[in-house]
């Protein structure tokens, strides 16, 4: 099959887009101060650009996987794992958990932890050799609400000061990340996608369906592991360094298949990326300078991006 | 078994009258006057009350939900119904501060029908491929409807408070607080009433109106019945989890469908769900208590795990 120009040049203009608001953040209001806003700028969009890696790349193969084009790894209790960790360690410690624990070390049990909990739950559904994405899908609803209201509970419980805390740490936002941890990001995000990478004609393979996979030859129970465990890396990167990002999944995939009019791993990933990138720095601008962070990427993203669901929802008659 | 059921909530229900912080001295309680007297009328007998409704109301609610929407996995936590509940307070608080809890409960109503109705829609305009979806859906929904309230929330500060409206809890139910949760009495009632309607409408809207059921009607009084539900119970006691998705599934393993003969037993399962969540709550941290919204996500939590893994098998 070979593409038509036209949504070639759609992809390109995408990444154009993408670098030109990059330019705008960067240098926006910034007075060509390159001692201080500048710097800490860059920091920031660092932080995007894996982010939106660590929010397109799981979506879609998630999507892939599930072969539903309205789920997100969000709704596996990833992101509930995170919240209650986060409010467990500021009821138990307070405040003090951040200088003792410190951002890194904060991070880095993070993702250990939510590595766990996806080695924990992969391997106790698929112990007796059942492989079905449904099951784990429900399993995951009922895991996210049971810890959510254990988060409830816990965020009620904490004093205003503590809670202000708490909710840096529950609203997605790109202002928390230090240098080392996108370093550690940078690392796992790139091996996650050198191994990725590779097995992208699979993932082509594995979205028409079980069946046809395996009757292609394909070890369709191998590779799903594969991939829900590469998800898992990113998922657990993505939270800990943004915080939860329930909705944009969803937008992100949808949009990158409209704009990539292909189904070919090679083609809707990076379109996928630079769409999630494209947003973050968006959103981040609009919280900067139009909002003057009187609210949050992580609500901004999730309004933006679940008004739209909604919309999806209601004007689609189709399958889901 | 209806016998047993029957007297396990009995049982309950005195249990629930001895257990408190407060001892109560029986000797005393018989002369109808004193301390004694005091604690049970206006703390004990009112907190049953709630109790008791709420689980039946809760549960109750599950049903009509599940029949409406024809998914075993649907209540009003997994249907959005919640979230806007929340939203509809949280504008109601901002609009009009100085409201009481009666116009509060009017905008939580009218946001969780409008809300409700729109769910049915998008359930029934997709052809959904599994089960699991629908309640994924649902979850979803009431992502969208919080991260509304929390951008509304997060401007005016008052974001902690939120989650404390939501987190079920039953140590505020005292005399004259809590007397809104008698509007699930004639709920219940009509519920009763058009049990057999439900029931059909169960079937799916092609069978229900080849039966000269009103299908949209009965939709309609379904999910008014289902918000004024959850709008009396989360104005006085809060969210509470997984009741209204453990006992109708638990019911028709055993029972079936017809609304007419299971809908006492899920009344009655229910309240004593929620009265064993009450009285754990109580006495786990004595004399203080933990919310029953924590103990019954945590109890029914894990029965639905169980009851799917069970059923998984």
């Amino acid at each position: 099959m070979t593409h038509k120009p036209i949504p070639k040049m759609l992809r390109y203009a995408v990444w154009m887009v993408v670098i030109a608001l990059a330019l705008a953040f960067l240098f926006f209001r910034a007075d060509w101060d390159f001692d201080y806003v500048i710097p800490k700028r860059l920091v920031r969009l660092a932080a995007m650009l894996i982010g939106g890696v660590c929010v397109a790349w799981p979506s879609i193969v998630f999507q892939t996987l599930t072969g539903n084009r309205i789920l997100t790894p969000a709704v596996m209790g990833y992101e509930a794992v995170y919240l209650l960790l986060q409010s467990l360690l500021i009821l138990f410690m307070g405040t003090q958990s951040l200088v003792a624990l410190g951002a890194n070390g904060n991070f880095a049990l993070s993702v250990v932890l939510m590595l766990g909990y996806s080695w924990a739950i992969h391997r106790w559904l698929f112990r007796d050799g059942r492989n079905n994405v449904y099951f784990l899908l429900l399993i995951g609803l009922v895991l996210t609400m049971v810890i959510g209201t254990f988060t409830q509970f816990v965020q009620f419980k904490v004093s205003p000061g503590e809670f202000s805390v708490l909710l840096g740490f529950s609203q997605a936002s790109f202002g928390k990340a230090e240098p080392g941890q996108l370093l550690a990001s940078a690392v796992l995000v790139a091996a996650v996608c050198a191994v990725g990478i590779k097995t992208l004609p699979t993932l082509d393979v594995l979205s028409l369906g079980r069946d046809q996979a395996l009757s292609l030859g394909v070890d369709y129970q191998r590779a799903v592991r594969l991939h829900l465990a590469l998800i898992a890396v990113l998922v657990a990167v993505s939270t800990s360094l943004l915080g939860p990002t329930a909705f944009m999944g969803i937008f992100v995939a949808n949009t990158a298949y409209a704009l990539a009019r292909s189904i070919r791993h090679r083609v809707t990933l990076p379109t996928g990326c630079a769409i999630a990138i494209g947003i973050f720095i968006l959103a981040q601008l609009v919280v900067e300078h139009v909002f003057n962070y009187r609210t949050t990427v992580g609500i901004l993203v999730n309004l933006v991006c679940g008004a739209w669901f909604l919309a999806l929802m209601v004007r689609t008659r189709g399958n889901a | 078994m209806r016998a047993a059921l029957f007297g396990l909530f009995i049982v309950l229900c005195g249990a629930s009258l001895l257990v408190g912080a407060q001892q109560v001295v029986w000797s005393q309680v018989f002369t109808l006057s004193g301390d004694a007297w005091l604690t049970i009328t206006a703390s004990r007998l009112p907190r049953l009350m709630a109790l008791v409704l709420t689980g039946v109301g809760l549960s109750v609610c599950g049903v009509i939900l599940q029949h409406i929407v024809r998914n075993k996995f649907v209540e009003p936590a997994t249907a959005g119904g919640l979230d806007a509940a929340k939203l509809g307070i949280l504008v109601a608080l901002t609009l009009l501060p100085a409201s009481g809890p009666g116009v509060r409960m009017l905008f939580a109503l009218a946001f969780c029908f409008a809300a409700s109705l729109v769910f049915v829609a998008i359930v029934q305009r997709i052809r959904v491929k599994n089960t699991v979806l629908v309640p994924v859906i649902g979850l979803m929904y009431g992502g969208v409807l919080s991260a509304v309230a929390e951008f509304y929330a997060y401007q005016h500060n008052i974001l902690q408070s939120m989650q404390g409206w939501l987190l079920g809890d039953f140590s505020k139910v005292v005399q004259g607080n809590y007397e809104i949760i008698y509007l699930i009495l004639p709920i219940v009632v009509l519920t009763y009433l058009y049990a057999q309607r439900f029931t059909v409408l169960g079937m799916g809207e092609g069978i229900a109106t080849s039966l000269g059921l009103n299908y949209r009607a009965t939709v309609a009084l379904g999910l008014m019945l289902v918000a004024v539900t959850v709008a009396a119970t989360v104005i006085t006691v809060g969210a509470i989890p997984f009741v209204g998705l453990v006992i109708p599934n638990l019911v028709a393993l055993h029972y079936g469908d017809n609304l007419g003969r299971t809908l006492p037993v899920v009344a009655l399962g229910g309240a004593s769900l929620l009265l064993a969540c009450d009285i754990l709550g109580r006495l786990l941290i004595y004399p203080f208590e933990v919310p029953i919204g924590l103990t019954a996500g945590g109890v029914g939590g894990v029965l639905f795990l169980l009851l799917i893994l069970w059923r998984g098998r």
